[in-house]
């Protein structure tokens, strides 16, 4: 049997507005994820994706509820366990890239191992070897605004694999790009996924894009509506012969 | 995470601003400037009057007569003068305490005539121990001695200048007559000496016009010929060298207490004994205050510093948030936040305080020599100011450092 990487039960989130106005973002979700699945979680906005996000990239804490990431139960950690937490267990790929601008490609691929407490020399040789990955060697000392937005998220996936995490969570990695950059992209998730067997779950509203994925779940009003396996589909992107 | 890292980070972070880097230093550039400058100048004047004590004599106390109260039209009785028995037997009770007594006695200014060279001089009468207590140094011949001083003999000793215009600078005059004129009188001196002018080239103590030769005849030849002192049977001021292990300072007090039981009633005068000593230390404590409160305002001047570095700091945590959010995000503990944050403000300070520091240290050096008092700048308020602005870095640094590392990673990611 695969190993779990996420498993929660009876997630639940819940806003205090100022007593006695609760509000309750989550109900109650169970969901499992399996080492090396690709997982798509749709829903439209409002439904909770976000929020549901924040507690599986170890952001925030659920109000209730078990949540196991990668074996490890998630309750009572503190803030200090949950940066340990993001940096070792989660890689992140945001829509608005979210690279520091005033450093390089390759500084930035390297922030993650940084606060990793790993050596200058491990950092570059493994930030170099990440952007070979995803093709960027070449603007390796460029800055984020002397780049694209394709070549951007690029930079961002090679920081999100920076310290070999148990999940890549991709909150709308093709949402600022257009359709052939944003095929792009998906092509190095596929290609992840394929090639070094990474969990990865990808976060959108694109229906198109989640089918390309293993399973999709759908959210609304915060609870699951539909956990749904997908059948193989032939892309039309390169990423099976690259 | 460690410091270097830390440090590489806020560089990179101020290599962003640099102007805005740069403005906010001003205000720790000028404090630190300031303090550095007012103490390499406190320094130089400090070094300087302990060297010029050496020249004029550290060990010396001057005595004097002064009146009791000097709204009174007092005036010096014969009765009233230091004799010469009287100091005797003062130097013989004493004998441990004293090395020498200085007599003078002015004869006022005169007009030097030998052949073409025609000068204007001021005669002064000495007694020989004058020589030691004002740090005479001979160059030729002899000082005054006492055979001088009992047979009141028409000797005189001249300085290099008028040497210089005599006979040349490697000629003796020792041997020559020479007439000095005086107010009263005319005479005819043997020259038996030559001494070199000690140069005070120090403004706490200017000693009045110096550029007048001034030459020495014996107390008693001058006391002769100066018609209004002939009758005066002793001094109204004289000065004691005091031996190289007597606290002059207390030595002062003694002297005084003893003049005081033996002169017996003065009229309307007494006598007052002031140690080089006091007077300088007086000079150096007027000194330090004076710097005190110079470095209280420039102090000021860091406190407004250290505020705005602060200001900037909120302004860089709230321009940041996003970054902060991403590095969160990315693992960053908040340790590792504030860490990044205070550092940052440290080294704003640090290098304003090196540039405050080379800024202070130059322009102290340079107003210390203007001062005519040369200097190297000091090196222990160097350190403390170094010190000092680092710590400012940390006091004004905390605070938005630490509003930093508290933010919410989700708000801050989520910040425009």
């Amino acid at each position: 049997m695969r190993k779990k990487i996420i498993e929660m039960r009876g997630i639940v989130k819940s806003y205090y507005l100022g007593t006695p106005n609760e509000l309750e973002i989550l109900h109650g979700i169970d969901l499992d994820v399996y080492e090396g699945e690709f997982l798509s979680i749709v829903g439209a906005s409002g439904s909770g994706k976000s929020t549901l996000m924040n507690i599986l990239g170890a952001l925030d804490r659920p109000t209730q509820g078990h949540f196991f990431l990668d074996q490890l139960p998630m309750e009572n950690v503190k803030d200090e366990g949950l940066s340990k937490i993001r940096n070792e267990k989660i890689g992140f790929v945001f829509q608005t890239f979210n690279l520091i601008p005033r450093s390089s490609a390759l500084n930035n691929v390297a922030l993650p191992m940084l606060y990793g407490g790993k050596s200058r020399s491990v950092r570059t040789k493994r930030a170099k070897e990440l952007l070979e990955l995803v093709d960027m060697t070449a603007r390796s000392h460029h800055r984020p605004n002397e780049l694209s937005g394709g070549q951007k998220q690029r930079v961002a996936i090679a920081r999100a694999m920076a310290n070999d995490p148990a999940i890549i969570l991709a909150d709308e990695p093709t949402g600022a790009l257009d359709t052939h950059t944003g095929r792009m992209v998906m092509d190095i998730f596929h290609r992840l996924h394929q090639e070094q067997g990474k969990t990865i779950i990808l976060i959108t509203h694109n229906t198109e894009l989640a089918l390309e994925t293993e399973r999709t779940i759908r959210l609304k009003d915060g609870s699951i509506v539909e956990n749904k396996i997908n059948e193989k589909i032939q892309l039309e992107g390169s990423y099976e012969s690259a | 995470m460690n410091l270097l890292e830390n440090i590489r980070l806020a560089l990179e972070g101020l290599r962003a601003n640099k102007m805005r880097a740069l403005l906010t230093m001003l205000g720790i550039i000028i404090g630190i400037a300031s303090v550095m400058a007012i103490s390499t100048l406190g320094s130089a004047m400090t070094g300087s009057v302990s060297k010029t004590m050496d020249k004029i004599g550290g060990k010396n106390i001057s005595v004097y007569l002064t009146p009791k109260n000097y709204d009174s039209q007092a005036t010096l009785q014969p009765e009233d003068y230091i004799t010469q028995d009287e100091l005797n037997s003062f130097k013989e009770t004493y004998a441990d305490q004293i090395r020498a007594i200085s007599l003078s006695s002015s004869l006022g200014s005169g007009k030097l005539n030998s052949g073409y060279v025609h000068k204007d001089v001021s005669v002064t009468g000495a007694n020989p121990d004058y020589r030691l207590v004002n740090n005479i140094n001979l160059v030729q011949g002899r000082f005054i001695s006492d055979r001088d001083i009992q047979s009141s003999r028409n000797v005189i000793i001249i300085d290099t200048t008028l040497r210089n215009n005599l006979v040349g600078v490697n000629g003796d005059p020792t041997g020559m007559d020479i007439t000095v004129e005086t107010k009263n009188t005319n005479e005819t001196y043997t020259i038996i000496g030559v001494y070199e002018k000690v140069v005070i080239d120090n403004p706490l103590f200017n000693m009045g016009d110096d550029t007048r030769i001034e030459c020495f005849i014996p107390i008693t030849t001058a006391k002769a010929l100066n018609s209004q002192s002939t009758a005066i049977p002793g001094y109204e001021n004289f000065t004691i060298m005091a031996s190289a292990n007597t606290d002059t300072t207390a030595f002062a007090q003694i002297t005084k207490q003893y003049f005081i039981k033996n002169l017996g009633a003065l009229s309307d005068y007494t006598i007052e004994a002031q140690s080089m000593e006091a007077m300088v230390s007086e000079a150096t404590s007027m000194l330090s205050t004076l710097s005190l409160g110079i470095s209280v305002i420039a102090g000021i001047s860091l406190l407004v510093g250290g505020i705005g570095v602060m200001n900037i700091m909120l302004v860089s945590v709230t321009e940041r948030t996003k970054e902060i959010g991403i590095r969160k995000a990315l693992g960053a503990r908040n340790s590792a936040i504030r860490s990044q944050f205070i550092i940052e403000a440290i080294i704003i300070c640090l290098i304003g305080g090196i540039i405050g520091v080379g800024l202070g240290s130059v322009l102290g050096v340079l107003g210390s020599s203007l001062l005519k008092f040369p200097t190297t700048p000091p090196f222990t308020p160097m350190i403390i100011a170094l010190c000092f602005s680092m710590g400012i870095g940390v006091f004004f640094g905390y605070y938005p450092a630490n509003k930093a590392a508290k933010l919410d990673p989700i708000d801050a990611l989520r910040y425009e």
